[in-house]
C-alpha cells in the first residue's frame, strides 16, 4: 500500500515536471534541445564503435536469456542449470539450500554466460538484470554480490520484467501476464506505474504441465522394448527423465480448444462419466534412449495443459487471474487495461494457448460475478515483436541501449558504500541510484 | 594407488582462504601471493573459431556476434558441417544445344546426414560466404522503437542537465530577457540552426503503439486427428540455438554459424599484473605469461598409503619436488594458531632441518645416481628416504588423535623463491633477489583403519 502511495507521489512529481516543461514555448524548446539533439545523434554514430555494450541477463526459473543491449534477440537461451560443486550433479540454480551455495552456482552460471556465450570482459561493464517482481530478496542480493564482487561490473540495473515487456510495444499501459515455468504472475501497469494492488499470481505454469504429464505417465504410460511389450512406466521410472518430460510437453502436447476442454474438465474434475470425453487425439510412439518406445497417449497430449485452466477450490485459474487483477484496479483504468493484455513467458508458446485463453476470458466475462463488476465485453491482446520467452529480455535490451541507463543504475561505488540494493518493497532505498543522489 | 595421485588430497591455502591443489593456483610474482581463479580477473583475449582455428579481431567478432563467417554447425545435431561440391549441368547461354558443367556447393553433416538440400536451400556457386542470412522479421519495428526511446532518453537527459544548470546560474536567465548576455545570444543562434536539424521532426509521441488483436486462430484440426509428427518437430534445444526465430519445424532449420571460442588472460585482482596470457596463435599451446603455482612452488605428494590407528605414531613418506631450475631450500613448520579445526585430526612431527632440493634439470633427469647425490647433499637417512633429481622423499611422523574418519594434517611450508621480476632485478646488481615464501599446506592422508578384531594384528 505504501508503495502505491509512493508511486503515486512519484508520478505526480513527474506530471508536474512535465507541465513545467510545457510552459516553455515551442521556440524555446527548439533552441534548448534541437541543436543538442542534432549534435548528439552525430556523435552517437561514433560512440557505438568503442562503447562497450551492456550485458542484459534474464535468469528465469527454467531458462536464462542473455545478450547485449540494442540487439534484436538474445545471444543465447540456456538452461538455468549448473553443476553443483557439493553434489557434483547438474541442478537448477533455484534449488539452493543457502545463499553461499547460490553464490557459487550463480558465479558458475554468469561465468558461462560471459565467457562462453558473450565473450566480453565484464570488468566495469554495465549490466541490466531482468527480474520478476516476486524475485526473492536473497536471490537478487546474491546476484548483485556475484556481479559486483566477483565480476567487478560497473553498474547493475534491476528492472521488472513486466515493465520492460511494455517497452517492446511502444506503450506504457498494459495488463501483463507472465506465464513462465514456476508461476504465473499478472501485474497491471497503467501509464508506466505498476498497480501493485492488482497483482495476482498462481503457482501454475510450465512446471505444473510437466508434473501432470509425469503423474499421468506413471499411472497409465507404457514402455515397449524389444523384449517386453507394454511394460508399465512405473516399473521403469528412471527412463522418464525431466528432459524427456519437457520434450514431450514441447513436441506432443497442446492446449485444446474451449469446448473440448470443458468436456474434459467435466470428466476429470467433476467426476462425469468417461464416455463424455471427446475422442482423444492419436497416441504417439515416443522413442526413448536405448531403443525402447514410450507410448504417449492422446489423453496425455490433450489433458496435460488443462492444468492451466482448471479452476481450483478457490475458483482460480490463469484466466481468472487476469479478471481478478482487473477487478482490483481503479475503475477508470479497467477499460484501457482490458484492451491491452500482454502475455509473456515461454509457456504461452504452447500451440493453441492464445485461442483458449481468449475463449476462457469471454466465457468468464459472461458469469454474473464478473459481468456485474466489470463492464468489459472482450479483451484485446498485444503481439510483441518477439517470441514470448524473450519479450522481457528485449525490453531490457531496449533500456540498456539508452543514455539514461547510468542515471538509473546502481553503481559499484554506491553498492560497495551502502552494501544494499534498491528494492521496490523497501522505502528508504530510493536514493541509491545515481540520479537521485545528485539531487540530494 | 590411483587415489594417491588424486589432486584433492594435498591442498594449498589461497590468499582468499580457500584451499586448492597446487595445479589450480597461480603465483603472482608481484604480490608474491597465491591466487586462485576467483582471485584473478578474467579477460577476453582473442576470439577464434574452434574449427578453422583462425583468429578474429575482437572488433570484427563483435560485429559478427561472435560467429565465424565460414564455418557452420549442423542445426540438428551440432556437428560441424562440411562443404560438398557437385557438378551441375545447365544449358549454355550462348548455344542451347551445348551444356556447361558448373560446380555447385552444398553443406552436409557427417554425423546425422542432414544436408542443406533437406530444407530446400539452393546449392551455392561459391564454396563459402554466400549462404543467406536470416533476418529477424521484427527488426524494423524494434529499431524504430529504439530510435524513439533514444530520442526520449536524450530529452530526459538534457532536461536533467538543464535543471542543474538553471539552479546554478539562474541570474543569467533573468538577464536574457533583455537579450544582453552572451549565453542568451548563443541560445538564439542555436534556435536558427535547430530548424535544420534532422532529428527535430521526430518529436516523441510519434511512436505508434503495437496493434492489438481480439481473436486468435483456433488450433488446426490436425491436432485432434493426426499423430504429432515427432520427426518433423524441433526440440527445445534446436529452438533455443536460434533465439530470434525458434522454428518449430525441422524444415525451417538453417545452418548455424559456428560460435567462436576465446583465449582468456588472467590478471591478479590486487596488482593487475597478468598471471596467465596465452599465445596469440590459436593453434599454439604455449603461453606468453604463465605463472601457475606449479612452476614456482614446490609440490608435496603422498608417496605410499599408510595404515593409521588412533594414538599410534605412523611414519608417512611424502615427496617434495622442486619445479625451478635453481636449487631450493624448504623448511616445514607447524601452524601455531590452528584455526582450521577440520585439518587437525592428527599430530605431526615434521623434519627439523631444512630440506635442500636440487634444481630441475630436464636433460639429465634420468642420469642421476641416487647414492652420489645423497653424499653431495649430506642427507640424514632418517629423514630423507631417497633423492632423485629435483625430488626427495622424506618422512613425517603422524599420530592420529581421532578414532574415525580421515587423517588430516596441516603445516606451513617455507621455501626460497627467486624473484625475477623487472622491479626486483633493477634494485640490486641484476641478481635475482631471493625471498622466502610461506604457504599453508593441508593434507588428507587417508582414513583411519577400522578396528576389526580379526584383521587388527595382521
Amino acid at each position: 500500500m505504501t508503495y502505491c502511495k509512493l508511486l503515486a507521489a512519484h508520478s505526480y512529481n513527474q506530471v508536474q515536471a512535465k507541465t513545467e516543461f510545457e510552459d516553455f514555448t515551442q521556440a524555446d524548446k527548439r533552441s534548448l534541445y534541437g541543436d543538442q539533439l542534432g549534435s548528439m545523434s552525430f556523435l552517437e554514430g561514433l560512440s557505438i564503435v568503442d562503447e562497450p555494450k551492456i550485458i542484459i541477463v534474464d535468469i528465469g526459473a527454467a531458462y536464462t536469456k542473455c545478450g547485449l543491449a540494442g540487439e534484436t534477440g538474445p545471444r543465447c537461451i540456456i538452461a538455468s542449470q549448473v553443476r553443483n560443486p557439493r553434489t557434483k550433479e547438474v541442478d537448477n540454480i533455484w534449488n539452493y539450500s543457502n545463499t553461499s551455495e547460490l553464490y557459487e552456482s550463480l558465479k558458475e552460471l554468469v561465468y558461462a554466460l560471459i565467457f562462453k556465450h558473450l565473450l566480453v570482459t565484464p570488468k566495469d561493464r554495465r549490466v541490466v538484470v531482468v527480474e520478476s517482481l516476486l524475485c526473492p530478496s536473497e536471490f537478487r542480493e546474491t546476484l548483485a554480490r556475484v556481479l559486483f564482487k566477483q565480476f567487478e561490473v560497473g553498474s547493475v540495473l534491476f528492472a521488472s520484467s513486466h515493465l520492460l515487456s511494455l517497452l517492446t510495444l511502444g506503450t506504457n499501459t498494459g495488463l501483463v501476464m507472465d506465464i513462465g515455468f514456476k508461476e504465473t504472475l499478472v501485474v497491471p501497469i497503467y501509464e508506466g506505474i505498476p498497480i501493485m494492488k492488482g497483482w495476482q499470481s498462481l503457482p501454475v505454469a510450465g512446471k505444473a504441465i510437466e508434473s501432470r504429464i509425469k503423474t499421468q505417465l506413471m499411472e497409465h504410460g507404457t514402455v515397449s522394448t524389444s523384449e517386453q511389450k507394454f511394460e508399465a512406466v512405473s516399473s521403469v521410472p528412471e527412463s522418464i527423465t525431466d528432459d524427456v518430460i519437457e520434450d514431450i510437453k514441447v513436441r506432443c502436447c497442446f492446449v485444446t480448444d474451449f469446448s473440448r476442454g470443458q468436456q474434459i474438465q467435466e470428466v476429470t474434475m467433476r467426476g462425469g462419466h468417461a464416455n463424455k470425453l471427446p475422442p482423444p487425439p492419436p497416441d504417439i510412439d515416443y522413442p526413448l534412449d536405448g531403443g525402447s518406445i514410450l507410448n504417449v497417449s492422446g489423453r496425455i497430449r490433450e489433458h496435460s495443459c488443462e492444468v492451466l485452466f482448471e479452476q481450483d477450490n478457490e475458483e482460480i485459474s490463469i484466466a481468472t487471474l487476469l479478471l481478478e487483477a482487473l477487478v482490483k484496479c481503479p475503475i477508470d483504468t479497467r477499460r484501457v487495461l482490458s484492451s491491452s493484455v500482454v502475455i509473456i513467458g515461454g509457456t504461452a508458446m504452447m500451440p493453441g494457448f492464445y485461442h483458449r485463453l481468449n475463449c476462457e476470458l469471454i466465457e468468464l466475462l459472461r458469469k454474473p460475478h464478473y459481468a456485474n463488476q466489470l463492464g468489459v465485453k472482450q479483451f484485446r491482446f498485444y503481439r510483441p515483436p518477439t517470441k514470448e520467452n524473450y519479450t522481457a529480455w528485449l525490453g531490457g535490451a531496449l533500456t540498456g541501449a539508452l543514455e539514461t541507463l547510468p542515471s538509473k543504475s546502481l553503481s559499484r561505488d554506491a553498492y560497495l558504500q551502502r552494501g544494499k540494493l534498491p528494492d521496490w518493497c523497501c522505502v528508504d532505498s530510493d536514493d541509491l541510484c545515481e540520479e537521485k543522489r545528485h539531487k540530494l | 594407488m590411483a587415489t594417491y595421485a588424486d589432486l584433492e588430497l594435498v591442498k594449498y591455502l589461497c590468499c582468499c582462504k580457500k584451499k586448492f591443489s597446487v595445479c589450480r593456483l597461480y603465483l603472482c610474482k608481484y604480490c608474491l601471493q597465491l591466487r586462485c581463479t576467483d582471485c584473478t580477473q578474467h579477460e577476453v583475449d582473442t576470439p577464434y573459431c574452434p574449427h578453422c582455428l583462425e583468429n578474429m579481431p575482437s572488433g570484427e567478432a563483435k560485429l559478427k556476434k561472435n560467429r565465424c563467417s565460414n564455418c557452420f554447425d549442423c542445426p540438428v545435431c551440432g556437428h560441424t558441417l562440411v562443404t560438398r561440391s557437385t557438378s551441375h549441368t545447365s544449358p549454355s547461354p550462348d548455344d542451347p544445344t551445348k551444356t556447361i558443367a558448373k560446380k555447385m556447393y552444398y553443406m552436409a553433416c557427417g554425423f546425422c546426414r542432414w544436408t542443406t538440400r533437406d530444407v530446400g536451400l539452393p546449392d551455392q556457386s561459391v564454396a563459402s560466404g554466400s549462404w543467406p542470412i536470416l533476418q529477424n522479421p521484427h527488426e524494423q519495428r524494434i529499431s524504430s522503437l529504439l530510435e524513439n526511446y533514444k530520442i526520449m532518453a536524450q530529452i530526459e537527459k538534457a532536461e536533467h542537465e538543464r535543471k542543474k544548470y538553471v539552479s546554478r546560474r539562474s541570474h543569467l536567465y533573468r538577464q536574457d530577457k533583455y537579450g544582453g548576455s552572451a549565453a542568451g545570444l548563443r541560445r538564439k543562434g542555436m534556435s536558427t540552426f535547430s530548424s535544420m536539424s534532422s532529428t527535430e521532426s521526430k518529436v516523441p509521441g510519434e511512436l505508434e503503439p503495437s496493434v492489438t488483436v481480439d481473436s486468435f486462430e483456433p488450433l488446426p484440426n490436425e491436432y485432434f486427428t493426426e499423430p504429432a509428427a515427432l520427426v518433423k518437430t524441433t526440440k527445445l534445444a534446436h529452438r533455443h540455438s536460434v533465439p530470434e526465430f525458434q522454428p518449430t519445424e525441422i524444415s525451417k532449420l538453417h545452418p548455424i554459424h559456428k560460435h567462436l571460442l576465446m583465449r582468456k588472460s588472467l590478471r591478479c585482482k590486487e596488482c593487475e599484473h597478468n598471471v596467465s596470457k596465452a599465445d596469440f596463435n590459436p593453434s599454439s599451446i604455449k603461453f606468453k605469461i604463465q605463472l601457475t603455482a606449479q612452476h614456482h612452488v614446490p609440490e608435496i605428494r603422498i608417496l605410499t598409503p599408510s595404515t593409521f590407528t588412533m594414538n599410534k605414531e605412523t611414519i608417512v613418506t611424502l615427496t617434495l619436488s622442486n619445479p625451478s631450475v635453481f636449487g631450493m631450500t624448504v623448511s616445514l613448520h607447524p601452524i601455531e594458531d590452528e584455526s582450521d579445526t577440520d585439518y587437525c585430526s592428527a599430530k605431526v612431527e615434521l623434519p627439523k632441518k631444512e630440506l635442500l632440493l636440487a634444481g630441475r634439470d630436464e636433460p639429465s633427469m634420468q642420469m642421476y645416481d641416487d647414492s652420489s647425490q645423497a653424499d653431495e647433499f649430506k642427507d640424514d637417512p632418517k629423514v630423507i628416504v631417497f633423492r632423485k633429481g629435483n625430488k626427495i622423499g622424506f618422512v613425517v611422523k603422524v599420530t592420529p588423535v581421532v578414532n574415525e574418519g580421515d587423517v588430516k594434517i596441516q603445516f606451513m611450508m617455507k621455501h626460497e623463491f627467486r624473484n625475477t621480476t623487472a622491479a626486483a632485478l633493477q634494485s640490486e646488481s641484476k641478481e635475482p633477489e631471493i625471498v622466502w615464501l610461506e604457504h599453508k599446506v593441508y593434507m588428507n592422508l587417508g582414513p583411519i583403519a577400522k578396528k576389526d578384531p580379526n584383521v587388527s594384528q595382521a
